[in-house]
C-alpha cells in the first residue's frame, strides 16, 4: 500500500550527527490511514475473491467427513484432514485444454474468476455509486482468514514431523535394499526419516510458524518462517518428484501474500534507512459480545490444532504410527534371515543371485511384514506410500519406491496353528488416499484418480482376474485363532475412524495370496511350508543372520511392537 | 546493549563499551587470519596451478590453537584472549565516550568474512560438487550399509539442480553481505539457511556443525545491531528509526582504497572463484578419483565361478571369501561385494584432493563392499590393487584380467593373504530404479 508517500515525519540525518524523534512523539499523533488508489481498490477486490477461494475446501468428502466426525472418539487423522484441504475453484475441472499445468491449473482457473468478479464487483459499485474510499476493514479480515488457514495447514504438517511419523524409519526390508533400487521420492523421505530427532526440529520449525500466525503481532515473523521452510519442501518435491509441489507451494503463496504489507517497511527501513512508521489497521471489538466471541474462536483455535491434535499425534506415534503397520508381528520370528534351502513343488533350487524363483533373503519385520526378495521383475508401486490408510495391509511406506526384487506380504497369523495367511502388500490399482484433500491439496496421483486409462485398466483387471479373488480365503477355524485385526490396538488407539475402515474393508480384494505353516523353536532356523501367489508348494529353510547396519539406529522408535 | 541499536552518538554506559571491547576483540580474533598455517597456505598458491580447492581452503580458515577436529575449545581460548584484551584495553582507553566507528569497522570485517565462508560453499554446490552422483558402488550397497553422514550426501547427490538451487541462495546471500544496507537481511538470512545446515551436521553427524556453528556467531553478531529496530517495527509495530551512521571517507585516497579492496576481493573471491570452481567440475576435480579405469570395464558384474586356491565355491551370500559381485567403476576404482565385514572409514569432511589416493569419498562412511584402486598395466594385463580404506593399509596384490569380448573378464592372482584367486565376472545390465523413475515418473506403472 502507498502508505510511504504520506509519512512527513522523518527525521534528519547526517554523516555524523542524528537526531531521533523521541518515539512518543509519534505514536501521540494519530496517523491517518493512507488512501487507497483506485488500481489498489481493485486489486483489492481480486485478492480478495482469489484468497477466499483458495481457502475454502473444495471437496464434497471433505463436508462429509467433517459431518461424520465422532468427536468423541479422535483420531489424529482426523483433524489433520480438517486442517489439509484442498481449496480453490474447480467447477470448471482442473485443467486448462487438458494441460493440468503440473497441477497448478486449479490456481490459473480461480485466478481468472476471480479477476473476473473483481471487474464485475467494480462495475456494479461504480454503477450504483457506493464505491467504497478504502477496505481496511475488510482487508483486516481477509488477512484472519488467510493467517488461520495458513497457519492451521502447516500445523496439520508440522506434528506428523514433531512425532516423526510422516518420514519413517526405514524398515529392515528397506534397509536391505540398494540405495539404487529405490526411487528419488523415497530417497528423500528416507534421508530424514533416519534422522528422528532431526524430523522433530523440522516439525517445531512448522508448527511454530502456524502457531504464530495466529497472533497480529508475530504474524510477519511466522510468515517468513513459513516462507522460508516451505519454498525449501516446494523445490524438494519438484528435485525429488515428491509429488506435493502443489500443495507446499500454497503455503508459500500465503505466506507471501502476509508479507506484502511489511515487505515495503522493511525495505525502507533496512535498505533505504529511512525513518519507517508501520501503519496497521485492527478494527475494534468494543461490545462485549465481539470480544467473546474472537477470544473463544481464538481459544477454541488453537486448543484444537495445538493442544488435541498434540495429543493424539502423540497417541499415534506411539501404537499406530502413520504410515507403518500398527499390529505387532509375531514374536519370535523377527528378525533377518538367509535362505539356506528352498523347494518349489519339491525341486530343490540351490542359490543362485541369476535364479528367477527362488527366494534370496527374508525379513519379518516388527510388524506383521514378511519380506523376501526374488531375482524376477515385478510391477513396482510408485505412489509415496502416503495417505491415510487405517488397515495395516495398505500401510505401503515400506512397498513404495521399492525395487530390486523385494516383495512385501502383510500376514495374519494364527500362532495356535503355526500358520501365516498373507496378502501381497503391492495393488495394481491402489486405493484412492487423502480422499478429503481434493484437487490441489495432495489428493494422490494420477494411477489412482479417475482418468480413463486408470478405468479402462481397472475394468480390464476386473474381468481378466477372477482367480485372484478369493472369497473368504481364511478357514473359519483359523479365523478365530487369528483375531479380529482391527481390535489389535492399543486402547488408547482404537478409534471410531479405525473401526469403521475396517468395517469397510472390500470381502473380494484382488491381491496376491499365500499359506504358510511356519516352524520354529527359538527362531534361529525357521522352515516355512506351504502354497505360495503362484498356487506352487514351496518349502523354505531360512536360518536367522545378525546384520550390523553402518546405519547407526536413533533412540526414537515409533510404535510399540 | 541499547547503544548498539539507537547509534546514540552520546556517551555509552561502562558495561555496554565493555561488551563492545570484548566482542570487538573475539570477533577479530576469529575472523583474521593471524597463524602461521594460514600464510604457509597462502604463500604455497604460488608454487601450483590454481585450483578452486585452494581458495576454498583459504575461505575455510577459522583460528585453531589445538591439535585434531576443529572443536569449541578453540573458541574458548579465542574469548579468554578477548577477555584479557578488553581488560587491558579498558585500564588504558578512559577517554573513549563511544565506539560508533570502531563498531563499524568491526561489522566490516565481520561481513566480509562471513560472505566469503557462505560464498565458498555456495559455489561448490552451484556447481554440484559438494555431493556428487552416487558412485556405481554405491548404487549398489545396502541402504543399511551406509552411515548417516554418507546417506545425507548421496541423497543430495541424486539431484545436482537442487544442490545448485542451494548453492545459489548461499551466493546471492553472501553478495548481499558485502553491502552495509543488505547485510542485515543477508545476515537474517544465514542464520535460518546455516542454521539449518547446523542441525543437519549435528543430526547426521557431518564433521562441519563447528564450522557451521562459526559462522551463525558471525551473522547473529551481524544481526544483533539491526535487531530492535526489526522487532520494534514488526512485532511491536512502532515508529522505528534507521542506522544512522555511514562511514565518512571524504578523502580521496580513502575512496580510492576502499574501492580497490572491495573488487579485488570480489574479483578473487567471487568471480576467479566460481570460474575455477566450473572449470574444476569441468576437469574432473570432483570427490571421485581422476585417473580413467580399464577402457570399457565400467559396469556391475555377477561373478559366476569363484575359485580360491582351485577350490571352487558355490555362489553364497553368507561366505566370508566367496565374492557376490564386482564392479568397475569408471575411474581406477574396483569394488568387491562379499560377506567379508569392513570396518567403516568414518571420516566426513569434504576434502577435494588434487591426489587421487586422497580422494576417498566413494568409500566414506560406505561398508557392504571393498574398494580397490588400481594401477593398470596394459601390456601385462595386470591390476595392481590397493584397498582405498584406511583400515585395510597393508591390503595390496595383483590381478591379471583376460577380456572376455564384451561381456566380462576372467581375473585371477594371488589375494592379500596370498591365496590364488580364480573368478570368472559376467557383466549384468542392470536397470537402476532411481534412474528409471527419474526417466519415465512416477505417474505410470514400472516393472522392473
Amino acid at each position: 500500500m502507498s502508505k510511504i508517500e504520506t509519512i512527513q515525519l522523518e527525521p534528519t540525518i547526517s554523516t555524523n550527527s542524528y537526531h531521533v524523534q523521541p518515539a512518543g512523539l509519534v505514536e501521540e499523533k494519530k496517523l491517518a490511514l493512507p488512501l487507497w488508489r483506485e488500481y489498489q481498490r481493485i486489486l483489492f477486490r481480486v485478492a480478495f475473491l482469489f484468497f477466499i477461494s483458495l481457502s475454502i475446501p473444495n471437496s464434497v468428502e471433505w463436508y462429509r467427513q467433517l459431518i461424520a466426525l465422532d468427536w468423541t472418539s479422535l483420531h489424529y487423522r482426523d483433524l489433520y484432514d480438517i486442517a489439509r484441504f484442498g481449496s480453490g475453484i474447480n467447477f470448471f475441472g482442473n485443467t486448462i485444454f487438458g494441460n493440468p499445468l503440473l497441477g497448478y491449473a486449479n490456481w490459473v482457473i480461480t485466478l481468472g474468476i476471480s479477476i473476473a468478479g473483481g471487474l464485475v464487483w467494480t462495475f456494479i459499485v461504480k454503477k450504483r455509486g457506493t464505491e467504497r474510499k478504502e477496505y481496511n476493514t475488510l482487508y483486516y479480515w481477509l488477512r484472519v482468514v488467510v493467517r488461520y488457514r495458513a497457519g492451521i495447514g502447516i500445523i496439520g504438517f508440522g506434528f506428523t514431523k514433531l512425532l516423526p511419523t510422516q518420514l519413517p524409519y526405514p524398515s529392515l526390508g528397506i534397509l536391505n535394499t540398494n540405495f539404487g533400487d529405490l526411487t528419488a521420492q523415497k530417497i528423500y523421505w528416507l534421508s530424514v526419516g533416519i534422522v528422528p530427532w532431526y524430523e522433530i526440529f523440522a516439525g517445531v520449525v512448522e508448527v511454530m510458524a502456524g502457531a504464530l500466525l495466529f497472533f497480529r503481532r508475530t504474524t510477519t515473523l511466522g510468515a517468513i518462517l513459513l516462507f522460508g521452510a516451505l519454498a525449501d519442501i516446494v523445490y524438494v518435491n519438484f528435485a525429488y518428484d515428491g509429488g506435493v509441489h502443489v500443495y507446499s507451494s500454497y503455503f508459500v503463496l500465503l505466506a507471501a501474500f502476509l508479507l506484502v504489507n511489511d515487505i515495503p517497511d522493511i525495505y525502507r527501513l533496512l535498505v533505504q534507512e529511512r525513518y519507517t512508521v508501520p501503519l496497521n489497521y485492527y478494527p475494534a471489538f468494543n461490545r462485549p459480545w465481539q470480544k467473546y466471541a474472537r477470544l473463544t474462536l481464538k481459544s477454541a483455535t488453537i486448543f484444537l490444532f495445538l493442544v488435541v491434535l498434540f495429543y493424539l499425534q502423540v497417541v499415534n506415534f506411539l501404537y499406530d504410527p502413520y504410515k507403518q503397520p500398527a499390529v505387532a508381528g509375531v514374536k519370535n520370528l523377527r528378525g533377518n534371515y538367509a535362505v539356506t534351502e528352498f523347494k518349489i513343488n519339491n525341486q530343490s533350487i540351490p542359490y543362485s543371485p541369476l535364479d528367477t524363483l527362488r527366494w534370496q533373503e527374508a525379513t519379518f519385520e516388527n510388524w506383521s511384514t514378511l519380506t523376501f526378495r526374488v531375482n524376477k521383475p515385478t510391477p513396482l508401486d510408485l505412489s509415496n506410500g502416503g495417505g491415510d490408510p487405517q488397515r495395516d495391509v495398505n500401510r505401503t511406506f515400506e512397498v513404495s519406491g521399492v525395487a530390486g526384487g523385494q516383495r512385501v506380504f502383510h500376514y495374519y497369523a494364527d500362532e495356535i496353528s503355526k500358520m501365516l495367511y498373507l496378502e501381497d502388500k503391492y495393488k495394481a490399482v491402489p486405493d484412492r488416499r487423502n480422499i478429503t484433500a481434493g484437487a490441489g491439496g495432495d489428493g494422490g496421483t494420477e494411477i489412482n484418480l479417475n482418468s480413463p486409462d486408470n478405468t479402462q485398466r481397472k475394468n480390464l483387471r476386473r474381468t481378466n482376474n477372477p482367480s485372484r479373488q478369493q472369497e473368504s480365503w481364511i478357514p473359519q477355524a483359523a479365523l478365530a485363532n487369528v483375531g479380529d485385526e482391527v481390535n489389535k490396538i492399543a486402547p488408547l488407539a482404537m478409534t471410531t475412524r479405525r473401526i469403521r475402515e475396517y468395517a469397510k474393508a472390500p470381502k473380494n480384494e484382488e491381491r496376491n495370496r499365500m499359506i504358510l505353516n511356519y516352524e520354529t523353536t527359538d527362531g534361529n532356523r525357521v522352515i516355512l511350508t506351504g502354497i505360495n501367489e503362484h498356487k506352487d508348494s514351496i518349502y523354505v529353510v531360512l536360518d536367522r543372520i545378525n546384520r550390523n547396519y553402518s546405519l547407526k539406529p536413533s533412540s526414537l522408535q515409533a510404535g510399540k511392537y | 546493549m541499547s547503544a548498539f541499536i539507537d547509534n546514540k552518538t552520546s556517551s555509552w554506559t561502562e558495561p555496554e563499551k565493555f561488551l563492545f571491547r570484548l566482542f570487538a576483540l573475539y570477533f577479530f580474533v576469529q575472523a583474521l587470519p593471524l597463524d602461521a598455517h594460514f600464510f604457509s597456505q597462502l604463500f604455497s598458491l604460488a608454487q601450483h596451478n590454481l585450483y578452486y580447492n585452494d581458495i576454498f581452503q583459504l575461505t575455510h580458515y577459522s583460528p585453531k590453537f589445538f591439535a585434531g577436529a576443529d572443536s569449541l575449545a578453540n573458541w574458548g581460548l579465542v574469548l579468554l584472549i578477548a577477555l584479557i584484551g578488553a581488560g587491558v584495553w579498558s585500564f588504558i582507553d578512559r577517554s573513549s565516550k563511544e565506539y560508533t566507528k570502531l563498531y563499524y569497522w568491526i561489522r566490516v570485517i565481520v561481513r566480509y568474512r562471513l560472505a566469503l565462508g557462505i560464498i565458498a560453499y555456495g559455489f561448490i554446490k552451484f556447481f554440484p560438487i559438494q555431493s556428487p552422483w552416487p558412485s556405481l558402488s554405491n548404487l549398489n550397497t545396502n541402504y543399511g550399509d551406509f552411515n548417516r553422514w554418507k546417506l545425507f550426501s548421496l541423497s543430495l547427490g541424486i539431484v545436482p539442480n537442487y544442490q545448485s538451487f542451494l548453492g545459489l541462495v548461499e551466493i546471492i546471500t553472501g553478495l548481499l553481505l558485502l553491502f552495509r544496507k543488505t547485510a542485515t537481511i543477508g545476515a537474517f538470512i544465514i542464520v535460518i539457511f546455516t542454521g539449518n545446515v547446523f542441525m543437519s551436521n549435528l543430526a547426521y553427524e557431518g564433521g562441519e556443525y563447528v564450522y557451521s556453528l562459526y559462522l551463525i556467531s558471525f551473522a547473529l553478531f551481524l544481526l544483533v545491531f539491526d535487531l530492535q529496530r526489526i522487532i520494534r517495527l514488526l512485532i511491536l509495530q512502532k515508529a522505528t528509526s534507521p542506522n544512522g551512521f555511514k562511514p565518512a571517507l571524504t578523502l580521496k585516497w580513502q575512496r580510492y582504497t576502499r574501492l580497490t579492496l572491495k573488487s579485488l576481493i570480489i574479483f578473487f573471491f567471487v568471480i576467479v572463484y566460481g570460474f575455477k570452481t566450473q572449470s574444476g567440475l569441468k576437469k574432473g576435480l570432483t570427490l571421485y578419483p581422476n585417473t580413467k579405469g580399464l577402457p570399457g570395464a565400467a559396469g556391475l558384474y555377477n561373478v559366476a565361478t569363484f575359485r580360491i586356491n582351485s577350490t571352487k565355491i558355490p555362489y553364497s551370500k553368507t561366505d566370508p571369501i566367496r565374492w557376490q559381485d564386482v564392479i568397475f567403476e569408471k575411474w581406477n576404482t574396483i569394488s568387491i561385494k562379499s560377506n567379508r565385514p569392513v570396518i567403516l572409514d568414518t571420516s566426513n569432511t569434504t576434502l577435494i584432493s588434487t591426489d587421487d589416493q586422497e580422494r576417498l569419498y566413494e568409500q566414506q562412511g560406505s561398508a557392504g563392499r571393498h574398494y580397490y584402486s588400481y594401477n593398470l598395466d596394459t601390456i601385462t594385463h595386470t591390476l595392481r590393487l590397493q584397498n582405498r580404506n584406511k583400515n585395510y593399509k597393508n591390503e595390496s596384490w595383483s590381478l591379471h584380467y583376460e577380456s572376455l569380448a564384451g561381456k566380462g573378464f576372467i581375473l585371477s592372482g594371488l589375494n592379500q593373504n596370498k591365496d590364488s584367486v580364480y573368478a570368472v565376472l559376467n557383466k549384468i545390465d542392470k536397470k537402476y530404479l532411481v534412474k528409471e523413475a527419474a526417466k519415465l515418473g512416477r505417474r505410470r506403472g514400472l516393472t522392473l
